[in-house]
C-alpha cells in the first residue's frame, strides 16, 4: 500500500470519528450520587466542584503548601471532599501536635503565678 | 505521672479528674464493651510498625503507622508532603483518607464507639485516630492510633507521638476521642471487610476510590459488599458503574439489569441501563427501559431530572443506520 493510499484511509478514518464526539451521550448518574439520592441525604452544595477545586487548590498554597504539590494533592480528593474543605479548611481540626499543650500550660502557670495564686517560681 | 495507677488514695483526684474530662457522661468498664460483643479481653498488635513523630509531624507518623501496617511503607517524612498543612501546623482529614485511597486501600472511616474500634483492633487492623487534648479554648488536635487494650485492666495501647507504647486509661482515652467526635479510620484491602460494617459508610469510601479511578479496587470492594449483601443494590449498581466507566458496556448492561432485578424503582440504575443499552446500539430497548422504569420511581425521586435529560439525549441520537445490533433481540426489558 502506497503511502498515499495510507494517507487517504487515514484522514477518511479520522472524518469518520469527528462524527462520534457529536453523539449527545446521557449522563451515568455515579454511585455516590445514587448514594445521595437513596439516602435522601442530596448534597446541597452550591458550590460546584469545579469552583470547590480552585478555591482548595488557593487556600492551600495560602497555608504554605509546596506549589509543586498543590496539583497532585488536590487531584485526589473527591468532590465531596473538595466542597468540605473549600468550605472550612480554616477551622477544621488540624491534627498536630499535642506538645503545645506544654506551652499553654506554661502560659497558665504564669499568668497565676503574676497575679499571685501561686507562688513556683523563685522570686529573686 | 503514672498513668497506669490504679485506685487507692489518689483515686478521688484520679475521680475528679475523670470527671472534667468525660463531662456528665458516665463510663462503663470496658469488659462491658467487649465480652458481650465477643471480643477477646485483651488485644495487642505488637507486629505493628512504629514511627516516632518529629515537630507537629504526628498526622504523617500515624498515617505511615496504618500504611506499613497494611504493607504500604512510606516514611513519614514523604507523608508529610502529601498531607501536612504549613500554616495549620497539622494535618486534616480529607487529606489522610485521601491518602489511604492513594495507595489503593479502602479508607473506611468507623462509626465512633469503643466497641466498633476495637473490634477492628481484634480484627489485626491499628486505627487511627484522632483525639481533641488541650483545655478549653485551646485545643489541641492529635492523631495517634490504636495498636490494643485490656479490657481487664481498663486500657487503651497506643503509637502516640513519640510513645511506642502509650497506655491510656479507656476513660481518659475516650474522652479526648469523644472531643474529636470520634473520628477513626482503618485502611483496608479491597474486598476485605471491617469487622463491623455499615454499609452506606463502606459505600461511600468506595465511591471515593472509583472517583479517583481505582477502578480495580473498587469493583472489588463493590463485589465482596453485594457478596455479603446479596440483596442489596446499591453494591451492584457500584460494580455496574465501575464497568461503564472502563468502557465495558456489555459487562455493565448485565450488571444494571441484575439491579434492576433487585430494586425495580431504583431511579440510578434505570437511568445508567438505559445509557448502556444506547451505548450497545440497542435505542429502542433503551427507550423502553425509561418508559417502563418512570412508572415505577418514588414520588420525590430526586434523580427525575436526570431520567428526563436521559430520555431526551437517547430520543435525539438516530438510530443506527443499518439496524440494532442481534444482540439487542435477546435482551428484555425486566
Amino acid at each position: 500500500m502506497s503511502f498515499r493510499k495510507g494517507l487517504v484511509y487515514a484522514l477518511c478514518l479520522a472524518v469518520l470519528n469527528l462524527g462520534s464526539p457529536m453523539m449527545a451521550h446521557a449522563e451515568l448518574v455515579g454511585t455516590m450520587q445514587a448514594l445521595e439520592a437513596s439516602t435522601r441525604t442530596q448534597d446541597l452544595a452550591t458550590v460546584s466542584a469545579a469552583l470547590a477545586r480552585e478555591q482548595v487548590r488557593e487556600q492551600m498554597t495560602a497555608l504554605g503548601v509546596d506549589p509543586a504539590a498543590v496539583e497532585a494533592r488536590v487531584a485526589r480528593l473527591t468532590d465531596t471532599e473538595l466542597r468540605t474543605l473549600a468550605d472550612r479548611m480554616d477551622q477544621m481540626p488540624a491534627g498536630g501536635d499535642a506538645l503545645a499543650i506544654v506551652g499553654i500550660v506554661f502560659i497558665v502557670l504564669i499568668i497565676l503565678e503574676v497575679v499571685g495564686v501561686i507562688d513556683i517560681f523563685k522570686k529573686t | 505521672m503514672s498513668r497506669v495507677s490504679r485506685g487507692g488514695r489518689r483515686f478521688p483526684a484520679v475521680a475528679a479528674t475523670l470527671l472534667l474530662l468525660a463531662g456528665c457522661a458516665g463510663h462503663s468498664r470496658l469488659v462491658e464493651t467487649t465480652g458481650p460483643a465477643g471480643l477477646p479481653p485483651q488485644v495487642e498488635l505488637t507486629a505493628t510498625p512504629f514511627h516516632p513523630q518529629s515537630d507537629q509531624q504526628c498526622g504523617p507518623a500515624a498515617l505511615a503507622t496504618v500504611l506499613g501496617a497494611a504493607g504500604h511503607d512510606a516514611s513519614p517524612a514523604s507523608l508529610s508532603q502529601e498531607i501536612f498543612l504549613p500554616a495549620r501546623q497539622g494535618s486534616l482529614q480529607p487529606e489522610i483518607v485521601a491518602a489511604i485511597r492513594t495507595r489503593g486501600l479502602l479508607p473506611y472511616e468507623l462509626e465512633g464507639d469503643l466497641g466498633t474500634l476495637f473490634a477492628e483492633v481484634a480484627a489485626g487492623r491499628p486505627v487511627l485516630v484522632l483525639q481533641r487534648q488541650g483545655f478549653g479554648p485551646w485545643p489541641a488536635w492529635h492523631y495517634a492510633v490504636v495498636v490494643g487494650y485490656d479490657a481487664t485492666r481498663d486500657l487503651v495501647t497506643l503509637r502516640s507521638g513519640t510513645r511506642e507504647r502509650l497506655q491510656l486509661r479507656a476513660a481518659v482515652f475516650d474522652a479526648t476521642w469523644s472531643r474529636a467526635d470520634r473520628w477513626a479510620v482503618v485502611a483496608l484491602e479491597p474486598g476485605a471487610l471491617p469487622a463491623r460494617t455499615d454499609l452506606t459508610r463502606y459505600l461511600r469510601a468506595t465511591a471515593g476510590l472509583e472517583a479517583t479511578q481505582r477502578y480495580e479496587e473498587a469493583r472489588a470492594a463493590y463485589d465482596a459488599a453485594a457478596t455479603q449483601w446479596p440483596y442489596e443494590p446499591l453494591p451492584r449498581l457500584g460494580s455496574a458503574n465501575v464497568e461503564a466507566a472502563l468502557g465495558h458496556w456489555r459487562e455493565a448492561e448485565r450488571k444494571y439489569a441484575a439491579v434492576l432485578r433487585l430494586a425495580p424503582g431504583l431511579a440510578a440504575a434505570i437511568n445508567n441501563r438505559a445509557e448502556a443499552l444506547s451505548r450497545l446500539g440497542c435505542r429502542t430497548l433503551a427507550l423502553r427501559v425509561l418508559d417502563d422504569g418512570a412508572a415505577r420511581l418514588a414520588p420525590d425521586e430526586p434523580l427525575r431530572p436526570t431520567l428526563t435529560r436521559t430520555l431526551a439525549a437517547i430520543e435525539a441520537s438516530p438510530p443506527p443506520a443499518d439496524g440494532e445490533p442481534a444482540l439487542c433481540a435477546q435482551l428484555q426489558v425486566r
